[in-house]
């Protein structure tokens, strides 16, 4: 194979040949893995949901209602209605886009709220979002088991609460309202609490219709 | 005997992070825990061998004028099936936490340096053994600079706490800025020992590899 003669076509075939047994098995692989990443990323939607909604057996991730810039997922048990998981996504974040989820008992009281997506800074705005379990080397080595939901004082302080139609929106203490805000995160935490606050308020004003049109 | 040479040099010798110092781009990036360093590692691992031992195999069928594009499309065929595989079957906050810096391993330059000064002058068994001694290598690498700084910055290692009181998470050193520092601080210190040692023994020392005696990609190294 002198370096001087250079024969194109045998070239372009070999490049071809290549690049033609590739494509096959690349498709072959998407094939067979197509179906699991479906699943996973379902399972990753509903580990979120089972985390905010009642016990339910059907898939709110397939139940879906929109409502000005909430989603709403449904959660059935048996046929009947639950409760619902309200999703919204804020602009308002330290750092682009933070996505809230928010569960609703059927009264439109606010159970667990979650923050799914975000990218805030790490150490201040992520105190907001996480809820983490920290394993410790101790907690290891005794053996002890943590379960439930890991706590966050932020987002935990929702709970209970309830919009009424017409309300004024929440604000931290910092701009004069209730909520507790994360010190050295209020821009994160304004974004949590009025994403919390929209998607209460949405069920608020829809709340008879979301339960007659999916009863 | 030679087989565990080309083994055993991706660990230590020619270790591609700290003594060849190639792959920052993900070394930088991803090791702000030891989990993240140790996925990052695997996936490259699995990359690594199995374009080095196709392109071992294609070796002599591939004319020299497009071995480039060719090991391009073999390592890049390999990245998109370690991608997908993990996609379905690695923890998803593993496969969201290395993000983009799965497809990145294509343009990782321990994959196609390893191709190129390697793979493509050498058989199969041999092949292997030199991916899977970087491809260790660097997941060693990876793991050692990710766990330590997962412990400065909150005294945990595997995401399991090891001193209780640590509070409040130390941010530099999981940030990018710790990064740069603590991988200066490495490398200082095995040119440190490696010098030391070269004095010892009345030599001077030169490191290795970073001659272009071991690569074929341009026309440097021949003048």
């Amino acid at each position: 194979m002198s370096s001087n003669n250079v024969n194109i076509p045998v070239l372009a075939v070999s490049l071809a040949l290549i690049a033609g047994i590739a494509a096959g098995l690349l498709g072959w692989v998407y094939l067979v893995t197509e179906a699991p990443i479906a699943s996973a990323l379902q399972e990753k939607t509903n580990t979120a949901l089972r985390d905010v909604l009642p016990t339910f057996d059907n898939q709110p991730g397939d139940e879906t209602v929109v409502v000005d810039d909430v989603t709403f997922y449904i959660g059935r048990n048996e046929g009947a209605i639950v409760g619902f998981a309200g999703e919204t996504i804020t602009s308002k974040g330290y750092n682009g886009n933070v996505t809230v989820l928010a569960g609703l008992l059927l009264d439109g009281t606010l159970s667990t709220v979650l923050v799914t997506q975000q990218a805030e800074t790490p150490g201040l705005g992520t105190v907001v979002c996480d809820r983490k379990r920290q394993k410790t080397l101790s907690g290891l080595i005794k053996g002890i088991k943590a379960t439930g939901l890991p706590s966050n004082v932020m987002l935990d302080q929702f709970s209970g609460k309830q919009v009424v139609e017409g309300q004024a929106p929440w604000t931290v203490k910092k701009d004069g309202g209730t909520l507790d805000a994360i010190t050295g995160a209020t821009i994160t935490s304004r974004a949590v609490g009025g994403a919390v606050f929209t998607i209460s308020e949405t069920f608020a004003q829809n709340r008879g219709q979301l339960l007659k049109e999916n009863n | 005997m030679s087989l565990i040479k080309e083994f055993t040099k991706g660990l230590a010798k020619e270790n591609p992070v700290f003594v060849l110092l190639l792959g920052m781009c993900p070394t930088l990036a991803v090791t702000n825990n030891a989990i993240n360093g140790l996925g990052m590692g695997i996936a490259t691992l699995c990359v690594l061998i199995g374009s080095n031992v196709v392109i071992s195999l294609i070796r002599n069928a591939v004319p020299k004028k497009v071995r480039i594009p060719c090991y391009i499309v073999v390592i890049a065929s390999f990245v998109t099936i370690v991608d997908l595989l993990m996609q379905a079957y690695a923890p998803r906050s593993l496969y969201e936490a290395l993000g983009i810096f799965i497809p990145l391993i294509v343009v990782n330059c321990i994959v196609l340096g390893r191709a190129e000064a390697f793979a493509s002058k050498n058989g199969v068994v041999a092949s292997m053994a030199d991916a899977l001694g970087m491809g260790l290598g660097f997941t060693l690498a990876l793991v050692l600079l990710g766990g330590t700084r997962e412990f400065f910055t909150s005294g945990s290692l595997f995401q399991i706490k090891l001193i209780e009181g640590w509070s409040q998470d130390f941010m530099l050193m999981g940030q990018a800025p710790g990064a740069f520092i603590l991988l200066g601080i490495f490398l200082g210190i095995i040119n440190w020992v490696n010098i030391r040692k070269a004095k010892k023994e009345g030599r001077t020392y030169t490191p290795t590899g970073l001659s272009c005696s071991s690569c074929n990609l341009c026309d440097l190294g021949d003048k």
